[in-house]
């Protein structure tokens, strides 16, 4: 589960979906169309892969704090150049007090936040204090970060955050697995408790990323509130945060493929041969559920339910079969394809 | 306790700095000293000569106080939130599984013979701790959450529609109720358009009992209440109000979490018509909890829970229900709980609930005032007085201190447990205007060193975080 990054990202993500066999039911639509099975709704929470690529750490083996841990960590050097020097400056740290020491340093040289931005979209969930996280752009593109408390531990866990990944591109900021916190040595963060401020906060700040760029690529320009397409599969976290689709999907609403939704066919064909493919944009589910959530609403291709059947598959397990795909669909996924939904089967199978 | 009093330092005087780890050492032992010449409670048994407190007596039953957290000696001051379990009662749990584990009630061979039995002791063991009449007066029920719920959604949904009168009915409540006595009846007034109220609090941070009186009127049928509050640390006139209810024909639930476990608590004389406790919070396991109800009104109530054990006889289309308390009992109960529950009642009448409490009450005060001694810190609830006793408990805030820093550094750097946040009291704070509190809770087996402990690891903290103000 440990050193690549990129293919294997799909992967390690497979698996710590706990609703995995509602997503990839081997049920055979009825038609060519592809219907979206109605889901029960005690399942009815939708998991989509995010892309971020990285290796999530299972919650039971975050709570020993000694490095030493069964789980590879992330390499440090993986870190934004700024959130390095940081890890360094606390492992150098030996005495726990001298840490909380250098914690509160940063805590209370942390900007401000205006109180006009502590708003409900920016506040971290999960946590028994009250913080708040800003993002937006700079003109490079880099997210820039702001943040409040009123704890000042959970300032100074929020500053090493801002101070981390503020002016990083999102791609960099995404990469980041709460890994690093094992470094820092602060036994508080590390809890796997509901209560993880550090986490929620770490969580907050790449999904606002996330939802910036997804912003600015469809050129819609909005403040910064909370995107609610991309759902985090998270153990640990509370639901808030899911997205859920509406009851009434039994069939599909035929939506005409827009450019993505053309070269995702187009790879898939391509490299796949298949004997059927069919490729439905889905995003719409998504952005009602955006404007549910009162935020305008995103027209992006963001989401796909692809339905593939191929001899590519032959021999692969399911999971072996999604990562093909995501394989090839790489690019998308950096550059705003959130969730695919994939039914991959072979002929036989059919 | 003038004489320790005198010992520890007035925190007034220290500027916070000069507190160092090393003089808190000196401090505690000198302390400590001065304990083992004062006698704290009536006569002590004890094979030392010199008399030795409750609470030291008691620390030698409860093996999980002896260990170090992060470094320091574990100082557990969040029993409100749990209390320690005594040998006696994992023995008893450990006994059951080992030696009779059989489902109870339906068995006809030995084991399950002796499980019944024992199963049914238990009842009459917690029966007889509440000073209940009858031990079919006591449902077990999963805890205290659940046997509230057990009444609203029982009793609560065919006694609080609005019935010939176009008024709805009133349930009354305080604003400083657990969260555990406030939501079920809310899910209830919605569902049967009963109308809850309020009681606030008056200028001594109480529930304001004149407000409470002025409430009650014909339209009231339930006034429920906590006996103890576990945040204000404050007591409620339970025999008082439970006359003022049934002067209009209302019925009162008595929430006894923090009661219970602390003092002596006689359903007789309370004369309240439900009461409910949690067996954690009284050196009993998890898992299991009671409902007392008065036998004419469980009788009257339909069941909660529907499954075996709670039915009399069982046709395709209808059953018949048991009479209470087995009608309230669906599925198999928590059995080895409930034998641990009695054997922790047996503990605790074995000390004695009178010396328990005696003992309590100046821990309680101890805490209050060397607590209240220390800069900027604001206590909420009373303060004890002649007329006002506090439980041991003492819910507060440090000027310009998070509790959860708080909290995590007392944990971290000193071994000190204790809570912070709402304590499932959100309108509470709210009122109080606070989003989180810290709270230290003690129980018997809690000795002052421990509050000394706590008091110069709470002026550590404080003086580390106004260091970077």
């Amino acid at each position: 589960m440990a050193a690549s990054m990129s293919s294997s990202c799909c992967l390690s993500s497979l698996r710590l979906i706990p609703f995995k066999r509602t997503f990839f039911s081997s049920v055979n639509p009825p038609s060519k169309n592809l219907i979206l099975r109605p889901i029960p709704s005690f399942l009815r929470t939708i998991v989509t892969f995010q892309k971020i690529p990285t290796v999530i750490v299972p919650p039971l083996s975050a709570s020993s704090s000694s490095p030493s841990s069964s789980v590879d960590l992330q390499p440090i050097e993986e870190l934004p150049p700024k959130l390095q020097e940081i890890v360094k400056l606390f492992q150098s740290v030996q005495e726990p007090k001298a840490k909380y020491e250098q914690l509160l340093f940063y805590g209370k040289n942390l900007k401000p936040l205006d109180s006009r931005f502590k708003t409900r979209e920016n506040k971290v969930e999960g946590c028994v204090s009250q913080v708040w996280v800003r993002a937006f752009f700079d003109e490079e593109r880099n997210v820039v970060y702001e943040a409040d408390s009123d704890s000042v531990l959970t300032k100074g866990l929020a500053a090493l955050l801002v101070n981390g990944l503020s002016g990083r591109p999102v791609t960099e900021i995404l990469r980041v697995t709460p890994d690093f916190a094992v470094l820092l040595g602060l036994q508080q963060s590390l809890t796997p408790s509901r209560n993880n401020g550090f986490l929620n906060m770490l969580k907050l700040m790449q999904k606002k990323a996330l939802s910036l760029e997804v912003k600015a690529d469809d050129g819609t320009s909005e403040s910064t509130t909370d995107e609610a397409s991309v759902v985090e599969v998270d153990l640990e976290s509370k639901p808030p945060s899911v997205v859920e689709v509406e009851e009434s999907e039994s069939v599909s609403k035929i939506v005409a493929l827009g450019s993505r939704g053309m070269r995702i066919r187009e790879k898939l064909d391509k490299e796949l041969t298949p004997d059927e493919l069919e490729v439905e944009d889905v995003s719409y589910q998504h952005a009602g559920h955006a404007a549910v959530r009162g935020s305008a609403g995103d027209d992006g291709e963001t989401h796909f339910n692809l339905r593939v059947v191929s001899d590519a598959f032959q021999g692969k397990s399911l999971v072996k079969r999604h990562r093909m795909v995501y394989d090839l669909l790489q690019e998308e996924l950096q550059s705003g394809l959130h969730a695919l939904s994939i039914v991959a089967k072979t002929p036989a199978e059919v | 306790m003038e004489g320790v009093a005198m010992k520890l330092p007035s925190f007034k005087s220290l500027a916070p700095t000069a507190i160092s780890v090393a003089s808190t050492f000196s401090i505690r032992r000198s302390l400590s000293f001065a304990r083992r010449s004062s006698s704290l409670s009536a006569a002590t048994i004890t094979a030392d000569s010199e008399p030795v407190s409750l609470g030291h007596r008691a620390r030698k039953d409860f093996r999980i106080l002896h260990q170090e957290v992060n470094g320091s000696k574990l100082v557990y001051l969040d029993s409100a939130a749990t209390s320690q379990k005594p040998a006696a009662v994992l023995e008893a749990l450990q006994n059951y599984y080992e030696f009779y584990n059989s489902n109870v009630h339906r068995g006809i061979h030995y084991l399950s013979a002796k499980a019944t039995d024992e199963f049914e002791l238990a009842r009459k063991k917690v029966a007889r701790f509440i000073n209940a009449s009858d031990s079919r007066e006591i449902v077990f029920t999963r805890n205290a959450t659940e046997a509230i719920n057990l009444v609203a959604y029982s009793w609560g949904l065919s006694n609080l529609k609005p019935g010939d009168e176009v008024c709805a009915p009133l349930v009354i409540l305080t604003v400083a109720e657990h969260h555990s006595c406030i939501v079920p009846w809310q899910i209830v007034s919605q569902k049967t358009g009963a109308v809850l109220k309020f009681v606030t609090l008056n200028e001594d941070e109480v529930p304001d009992i004149d407000m409470l009186r002025e409430m009650i009127s014909e339209k009231t049928k339930l006034v429920a209440v906590h006996h103890v509050s576990n945040v204000l640390a404050s007591s409620l006139p339970i025999e008082e109000i439970v006359v003022w209810a049934h002067e209009v024909g209302a019925k009162v639930l008595v929430d006894a979490c923090q009661s219970v476990p602390h003092m002596v608590v006689d359903v007789q004389k309370l004369n309240a018509d439900f009461l409910v406790a949690s067996s954690h919070k009284m050196c009993g396991p998890t898992g299991i909890g009671f409902l007392y109800g008065k036998s004419d009104l469980l009788l009257a109530m339909p069941p909660f829970l529907g499954g075996g054990e709670m039915i009399s006889d069982v046709f395709l289309d209808h059953s018949t229900y048991a009479e209470p308390p087995s009608r309230f009992e669906a599925g198999t109960p928590a059995i080895g709980e409930a034998i641990a529950l009695g054997a922790a009642c047996d503990y605790l009448s074995d000390i004695g609930m009178p010396k328990i409490h005696e003992y309590e009450v100046e821990l309680a005060k101890y805490l209050y005032e060397t607590l209240a001694s220390v800069p900027d810190v604001r206590i909420y609830g009373p303060r004890p007085s002649e007329s006002v006793q506090r439980a041991a408990l003492c819910s507060f805030n440090v000027e310009g201190l998070h509790p959860t820093d708080l909290a995590t550094f007392l944990d971290q750097q000193h071994g000190v447990a204790i809570r912070s946040g709402h304590h499932c009291a959100q309108p509470l704070h709210r009122y109080l205007g606070v989003n989180a509190s810290a709270r230290a809770s003690l129980y018997f087996y809690n000795t002052k060193e421990d509050v000394d402990s706590f008091i110069v690891a709470l002026a550590d903290t404080v003086s580390f975080f106004n260091s970077f103000k």
